[in-house]
């Protein structure tokens, strides 16, 4: 009879919360900021209300009265009775008159040009610059450049300056410095050369390293089957290296072993081939180095897995078929392979899923290059996401790469659950029911 | 403090000028410097130094203002000294002073991450009234003086000298090119048979020729601009994608990597190599920063600058385009805090630091550029012959890259472009067509393809 466990839930608690906050969270943002227009420039949480000089491109060919652009354009500062009134409610009388007899009626484009003129008083001296800035904005006739913190604040300012309703609803979508909901991103997406470009890339990446992974895991796997033990832990040692290496000493090494004064050049220099940058000197040379670096991870994993496979079968049948006259190949053809069915079918699996999102060696050894020729999903991803010179990054746009992604990932699981008929691994032990 | 909340704050202002507390008051000033090594070190004592200063006026108003000052400036490099700036400022936490470059101006500003540096300070008065223009002009977006130049630097080309006696340069005719690329009578072109010459006569190894900096920067943006493109029109603030000088701009490159001069895989090539051969003479040419100076002469240990290295603008590539050279100069910038007051004390901080003595420190010991005019009157600015030979010779052509919200995704977009034409992966002509296709759909409207 099936009932609440509240031990069993206490157990599995820590792997609901990591389960919870690095596989859910991460995904369920990923759809969220896909279907924004996130960057640098929007933030993350949440917008104000500000009209600048670049707003007002926008502003003009968004169809406002030529009375509201023109309202926007040309306000500035201006030395009005109301102005002067402020003034003399904030400092004294005696300002107030001043700064009239000076400059009455005066219109400035500019702030840097209403503090000059408050510079101006003699006998009323404004000394601190900071009280002389925060004067001159009682003299402000303009909504530009400010910034209001809510919809209701910038609206009651343009009601201020006499913008019409109409004109309102425009400049306050115009103005709005936050992210709005989008769809663009997919349709970017979509249109791009690119983008094909990178999934073409994908695609070679996942298949030819999942190719090597899994067949030079199996070569290494059954080769030291054959070994003597002490010799076959050795060798699996030595493999299972590229695993536990820290990626970028890992990636040094490559680099160390392809550049045009390393390694690889070097022997080849005494053969008489001029020396190159294995890796990076044609797309195909960045090819076989990318797909070599993560190979070698991976095989290792999957020679381990094969190793374990191969020793649970049974030994007698191996010595039987020895007695049958089989050789080492047939052995291999019809005993070993066949037993390491489903370990071949998790290894793939598991791999695809894991290199389809895995860009880390890619980026350090050759970044996506030469030319974007090894730039794969992931990594065009990051780049969009996260690397930038210019500063604004695109988060919005980058998380629709990423969510890409998502949606191949989750399709690929559900049809290996299937393929793998999870129910059935699940079901209860016959013996018992 | 936003240009909105003044006439809300300014009650309160009045108020507390008009009773002066005399309790001690204790601020924490957090300066994060990005892109900063140890010979940039005083973007941050600058402000150590201004503190001090700061706290003496206070004393002698009859306040006791403490200043702590906490500088940063180990970041993994630049996209994690943005990223941690752009994170701290959502979550609140930014530091109240950031060096970082004045191509940030656009999106942090949008984003409200940073406030007018004009809202705290006059830039009427003593210092900033003496700062050049050109490189105030760089500090501003959209009318707003945002932030106060940090420095001032630009991208020169070099010589080697004795390759080029090598190929048979006179010292005359060495000491003339400068000005021959200021006239426009030594182009691109002749770089590259230059270059090429100095391949075939074995004085530099193949792809030692013409040795550019090997990773994205400001740089490459000059050598589309020695071909005529322009960056920004001025009229409308548009970017532009001239393409016809971009294509050109490819092919240059493309025809270094056919004549054997540059590398074909040169890109990714490691800085720490890169500086100590060009500082060394394996290469006949290359471009880079004035700053080099600096690394050239002190841990590359080039002992003999002026004796083996030349050094002018780049130069221009065809009748359409010009000698040029980019400045791109670190700005301060000051975050927007919940403490009005701690964001004035920080502009404060700011404008010392911007004094040109205090300021020349920095120059001279980064072999960067100064930031005004006085400090030619700067006994330590004018004795350093770096300083004031690049000033006259760069600074006075030096432009800068635009300040436009889209100016990132323009400038990665033309850098895989080039790194496409470059390494062969794609003709210059084909490379442009998909720089147009992918610029064309996500600038949309802030383009102009011409």
């Amino acid at each position: 009879m099936p009932r609440f466990n509240a031990l069993g839930f206490g157990f599995l608690a820590p792997a609901l919360i990591v389960v919870a906050l690095f596989f859910l969270a991460p995904v369920i943002l990923t759809v969220f900021f896909a279907f924004t227009n996130m960057s640098t420039s929007t933030g993350i949480t949440g917008g104000d209300y500000l009209l600048s000089q670049s707003d007002l491109r926008g502003v003009k060919a968004s169809g406002v009265s030529d009375e509201t652009y023109d309202a926007l354009e040309n306000a500035g500062y201006l030395v009005d009775d109301a102005g002067l009134a402020r003034l003399a409610e904030a400092r004294d009388q005696a300002t107030a008159d001043e700064l009239a007899a000076l400059h009455s009626g005066a219109k400035f484009d500019a702030r840097r040009d209403m503090e000059r003129a408050l510079k101006d008083l003699r006998d009323n001296r404004i000394r601190s610059t900071r009280d002389r800035k925060a004067l001159a904005e009682l003299f402000k006739t303009s909504v530009m450049d400010e910034r209001f913190g809510s919809e209701a604040a910038f609206r009651t300012a343009l009601d201020g300056v006499g913008i019409p309703q109409a004109d309102q609803d425009i400049l306050v979508k115009e103005a709005y410095t936050g992210w709005v909901w989008t769809t663009e991103n997919m349709k970017l997406l979509f249109s791009l050369d690119s983008s094909y470009r990178y999934a073409m890339n994908t695609v070679i990446y996942v298949t030819l390293t999942l190719g090597f992974n899994v067949g030079f895991g199996l070569f290494l796997a059954i080769s030291t089957f054959y070994l003597s033990p002490g010799m076959a832990a050795t060798f699996r040692t030595i493999w299972f290296l590229p695993r536990i290496l820290p990626p970028v000493l890992y990636v040094l090494m490559w680099k160390w072993f392809t550049w045009d004064t390393g390694f690889l050049a070097t022997i080849t220099g005494y053969l008489g081939i001029a020396p190159r940058n294995w890796m990076l000197d044609t797309a195909t040379n960045a090819w076989v180095v990318v797909i070599l670096i993560n190979g070698f991870v991976g095989a290792s994993l999957g020679m381990i897995l094969f190793s374990s496979a191969i020793k649970a079968i049974p030994s007698s049948m191996l010595y039987a078929s020895e007695v049958d006259g089989a050789n080492r190949w047939q052995q291999v053809r019809y005993i070993i392979l066949p037993q390491l069915r489903w370990p071949i079918l998790f290894t793939t699996s598991y791999q695809t899923l894991s290199l389809l999102t895995s860009f880390e060696y890619i980026l350090l050894s050759t970044d996506g290059g030469p030319g974007r020729a090894t730039e794969v999903w992931a990594l065009a991803a990051y780049h969009t996401a996260l690397n930038n010179y210019g500063g604004n990054l695109q988060y919005g746009f980058g998380a629709a790469y990423a969510l890409i992604l998502v949606i191949i990932g989750i399709a690929a699981s559900l049809l290996y659950l299937r393929f793998f008929n999870f129910k059935e691994l699940v079901t209860k032990p016959r013996i018992e029911g | 403090m936003t240009v909105s909340k003044f006439k809300g704050a300014f009650a309160a202002l009045m108020l507390s000028a008009a009773a002066v507390p005399a309790l001690a008051e204790d601020v924490n000033i957090v300066v994060w410097a990005g892109g900063s090594n140890d010979a940039d070190a005083y973007r941050i004592t600058a402000i150590e130094l201004a503190a001090d200063m700061l706290e003496r006026e206070a004393a002698i108003e009859g306040r006791e203002l403490n200043i702590t000052v906490e500088g940063k400036r180990d970041f993994g490099g630049w996209e994690e000294f943005k990223q941690g700036v752009t994170l701290a400022a959502e979550a609140g936490t930014a530091p109240n002073i950031v060096v970082t470059s004045h191509l940030d101006i656009a999106p942090w500003s949008q984003a409200g991450y940073i406030v007018p540096t004009e809202d705290y300070l006059d830039f009427d008065a003593w210092p900033l009234n003496d700062i050049y223009p050109n490189l105030l002009e760089i500090a501003a977006y959209n009318g707003i003086q945002w932030g106060i130049p940090q420095d001032a630097e630009s991208r020169p080309f070099f010589f080697w000298k004795d390759t080029m006696r090598g190929i048979g340069y006179s010292d005359a005719d060495i000491a003339a090119l400068p000005a021959k690329i200021e006239a426009g009578e030594y182009t691109l072109q002749n770089v590259l048979e230059d270059a090429k010459k100095a391949v075939e006569m074995g004085l530099v190894e193949e792809g030692y020729g013409f040795y550019p900096r090997p990773s994205n920067g400001p740089d490459y943006a000059q050598f589309y601009q020695s071909f005529g493109g322009v960056l920004q029109d001025p009229e409308t603030g548009k970017l532009v994608l001239d393409k016809a000088a971009m294509e050109a701009f490819y092919q240059f490159f493309a025809d270094a990597v056919d004549a054997g001069i540059t590398r074909k895989n040169h890109l990714g090539t490691d800085w720490g190599q890169w500086y100590s051969e060009v500082a060394n003479g394996k290469a006949a040419t290359w471009h880079g920063g004035t700053w080099h100076y600096a690394r050239y002469t002190g841990k590359e240990g080039n002992e003999d600058f002026f004796g083996t290295i030349e050094f002018g603008l780049i130069p221009a590539g065809n009748d359409n385009g010009r000698a040029n050279t980019i400045t791109h100069p670190l700005v301060y910038l000051v975050t927007d805090q919940q403490n009005d007051d701690h964001e004035d004390i920080a502009a404060q901080l700011v404008k010392i630091a911007s004094e040109p003595r205090m300021n020349s420190l920095h120059a001279i010991q980064s072999a960067h550029l100064g930031i005004s005019k006085q400090q030619s009157n700067i006994e330590i600015y004018s004795n350093d012959r770096w300083a004031s030979e690049a000033t006259e010779r760069l600074l006075g052509t030096a432009n800068a890259q635009p300040n436009n919200l889209d100016y990132g995704a323009f400038s990665e977009a033309m850098f895989k472009g080039l790194e496409a034409a470059w390494t062969g992966v794609k003709s210059p002509a084909d490379a442009v067509t998909e720089l147009e296709s992918e610029l064309t759909a996500k600038l949309g409207d802030n383009l102009i393809v011409k």
